[in-house]
């Protein structure tokens, strides 16, 4: 970027609003209006924008960890007794079907009761954010419940009852795998021709196969092999190349998700994100990107909105201050381009596996 | 649903204002016992007689809920009530009627969906009926994935697809791109065979918005499965040249071509090179310049053994010019242009003492 063009943008800087995103996010973990009703069933995906998005402000203090974490661990799906929904376990995303309030097990039984794939997923990492150890998480149900979702095909269903199946559950799949530093819950292979098979003629990635590319779904089929730790083996260097190319070319002030569609904040990090991956983002310009976000801070409310002049939601005001993160915003923790979590929730995370992996050693050398 | 999608047109985070909801015309049917007061008073169901046997079930949240929705009274009355007949998997024709009714506040709750349809099943309901339902609740919340899903579901029991293309169609004619619209319409294609008038179809639509991704996009999923690309290959090629000369600064346009020549290799198309680099008098952008570069990049991996080192130079020659125009006329990824450049030199340049002495010291001239 040239010198004259950066001393002429410093007197549009836009200010960041630090103070007023922390205050979103405390108010979006305490009551929300009765508009909000659709956001029931993902309530712990909310958790996950609010509490990863406090930790990216460095701002975890000012909620109350222990309450977080015991409201999470109550959404569990355990197994029953006889382990008979065995095949149904993870985590809901919240407590609308009704089960009584518990944060410990057996399960109950319930004919309606299973867990969700992206609420499996966000819980982890919000406990993991909260820096719990997951050791109430009954990872061996999480692994039962997150194989009896996955298709011939590849992809995932979101719940053991049927749902839409896309590459969106792939990435949730290989973020709880990645998480749990356990990959018997899912068959890697398929999962990769799956990906494969969602590469677009022009491409970038759709949904699944012969669908149109996608800003969101390119980062779920990215991220998902990186986590696995295939990308170079999925993906020739001449595919790499071409999807850096599609990438690249979503970025107009801000990102679009798709060509000729309107830039919208989320894009940031979605194409950001996988730019970083793909070793790239260092050549995007930094200082449109960051103006058009800006320009979707709500500077009465806090938060980001998709667009200037919109009403701010849990999920932009996250991925708005992740897109800011990746391009170095001075007041803005590091994300893990991948896991989409703090470097700083990141190491925790490696740190917890490492205990993880020298107990078992020490196990298996007693015996 | 997966609320961290967040794609606009797919998250179902859009924040509806609920109007005011006093009155209940199905309360009507319930009130033969008080019919000296406002028939059109809703009543709640916890004081409706033929619900008396049911215990509500609320919604437990423990001592420090996070993330809690204020529901009117109105709304967890109907879902305590939900709760209560999923416990017990009632199957009957009240818990069918008070599905809806669960929808109607909430059509995101995936629960409600699937209870439903265990319902439609167990009570063998009309499924043509539930078309027309699922139809009306579509063209309110078009970006909901649970509603597709459970047309998806309906069509594939009534095996019968006959609406669909026409549904599809006026739901694409209020919103051209909407995501869940051409994936129902793909699937519906696919499944049933569906074919014969897809390109007409997606032609129109071109006709109305050339710069429309997703018809693009629908218009090589018809191809590639019906005459597939090697007859059809001039003639799209025509089609998109047309178009370009109509909208010059279209990536989707360019993204096709690019596309259908690409699994052959860019350079093995006689003639195209000449016929780009006519257009670029007349309709550059730099979608076409980034063509060229691809062209040229092409030329240079494919290059056959008999190709002199010479002709290999002048085309990296070429490549590198066409970096430093998109440098100059593509600003906000000149970085990536430049970086484009330096790696096609790096890969295919071949250095004497006096250019690499040159670029050593001077990298930024980009010199050959």
């Amino acid at each position: 970027m040239a010198e004259e063009e950066s001393q002429f943008e410093e007197f549009e800087q836009i200010d960041f609003l630090r103070d007023r995103h922390v205050r979103f996010f405390q108010r979006t973990l305490q009551v929300l209006p009765e508009r909000y009703a659709s956001l029931e069933t993902t309530r712990l995906t909310i958790i996950f924008f609010a509490l990863s998005g406090l930790d990216v402000l460095d701002a975890l203090d000012v909620i109350d960890r222990n309450t977080m974490i015991e409201w999470i661990y109550s959404l569990q799906v355990l197994p029953t007794e006889d382990q008979v929904n065995l095949s149904r376990c993870g985590f809901r995303g919240s407590s609308h079907i009704g089960i009584p309030y518990s944060t410990k097990g057996p399960g109950v039984l319930h004919p309606y009761d299973s867990g969700h794939v992206a609420m499996t997923y966000t819980g982890l990492c919000s406990l993991l954010i909260l820096g719990d150890d997951l050791s109430r998480v009954n990872k061996q149900a999480c692994l039962a419940g997150l194989r009896a979702l996955q298709l011939e095909d590849g992809s995932f269903y979101a719940v053991p009852e049927g749902s839409e199946n896309d590459i969106r559950f792939i990435y949730c799949a290989a973020s709880i795998c990645y998480m749990l530093d356990d990959w018997s819950g899912m068959d890697i292979q398929k999962a990769i021709e799956y990906i494969r098979g969602s590469l677009s003629y022009d491409n970038g990635f759709g949904q699944g196969a012969g669908r149109e590319s996608h800003g969101g779904w390119t980062y779920c089929a990215i991220a998902s092999l990186c986590l696995m730790g295939r990308l170079e083996e999925a993906l020739s260097q001449r595919e790499l190349d071409r999807i850096r190319r599609w990438c690249i070319m979503r970025q107009q002030s801000g990102f679009q998700g798709r060509p000729n569609k309107p830039v919208d904040t989320c894009y940031s990090f979605w194409v950001g994100a996988t730019l970083e991956l793909l070793d790239v983002f260092q050549y995007t310009n930094f200082d449109k990107n960051r103006s058009f976000i800006l320009s979707t801070q709500d500077r009465l409310v806090g938060g980001f909105a998709k667009w200037p002049d919109s009403h701010p939601d849990p999920l932009h005001a996250y991925l708005g201050l992740c897109g800011l993160s990746l391009i170095g915003e001075p007041s803005l923790r590091k994300v893990h381009p991948a896991l989409n979590i703090t470097q700083r929730a990141f190491q925790h995370v490696q740190q917890l596996q490492q205990t993880w992996r020298d107990s078992t050693g020490s196990c298996s050398r007693q015996h | 649903k997966l609320a961290m999608s967040g794609v606009e047109e797919i998250s179902d985070e859009s924040v509806e204002v609920k109007e005011g909801e006093e009155f209940d015309v199905e309360a009507e049917d319930h009130l033969r016992d008080d019919f000296l007061l406002d028939p059109t008073r809703y009543i709640f169901y916890r004081d409706r007689k033929e619900w008396a046997d049911l215990e509500p079930v609320p919604q437990d949240d423990g001592p420090n809920p996070v993330v809690k929705i204020a529901y009117s009274e109105k709304f967890s009355d109907v879902y305590d009530y939900f709760r209560a007949l999923l416990k017990n998997d009632e199957r009957s024709e009240r818990a069918f009627a008070l599905t809806s009714e669960a929808i109607e506040l909430n059509a995101a709750n995936y629960t409600v969906w699937h209870y439903r349809r265990v319902l439609l099943q167990a009570l063998s309901k009309d499924l043509r009926e539930e078309m027309r339902y699922i139809t009306a609740i579509i063209e309110e919340q078009p970006k909901n994935y649970q509603v597709w899903h459970h047309r998806r579901m309906v069509v594939e029991w009534l095996n019968d697809p006959s609406e669909e293309l026409e549904f599809i169609a006026d739901i694409l004619s209020q919103d051209a791109k909407n995501y869940h619209a051409w994936q129902h319409r793909q699937w519906v294609i696919q499944e049933y065979k569906l074919w014969d008038d897809e390109l007409d179809f997606v032609e129109n639509l071109l006709e109305e918005d050339v710069r429309n991704n997703s018809a693009w996009n629908q218009r090589h999923f018809v191809i590639s499965h019906t005459s597939g690309f090697s007859d059809a290959m001039e003639r799209e090629i025509q089609y998109c040249l047309y178009q370009i000369k109509k909208a010059p600064n279209n990536e989707s346009a360019w993204n096709y071509l690019k596309g259908i020549l690409q699994p052959l290799g860019l350079s093995a198309q006689p003639g195209l090179l000449e016929r780009v680099l006519e257009l670029k008098q007349t309709h550059c952008s730099p979608y076409l310049l980034a063509f060229l570069f691809d062209c040229y990049e092409d030329a240079l991996e494919n290059s056959k053994e008999n190709v002199a080192e010479e002709e290999q130079q002048k085309t990296l020659k070429k490549a590198l010019e066409i970096c430093q125009l998109l440098a100059q006329e593509d600003t906000i990824r000149k970085e990536y242009w430049l970086f484009l450049g330096r790696s096609l030199k790096n890969k295919h340049g071949k250095l004497n003492n006096y250019t690499f002495e040159l670029c050593v010291i001077h990298p930024e001239l980009e010199i050959i």
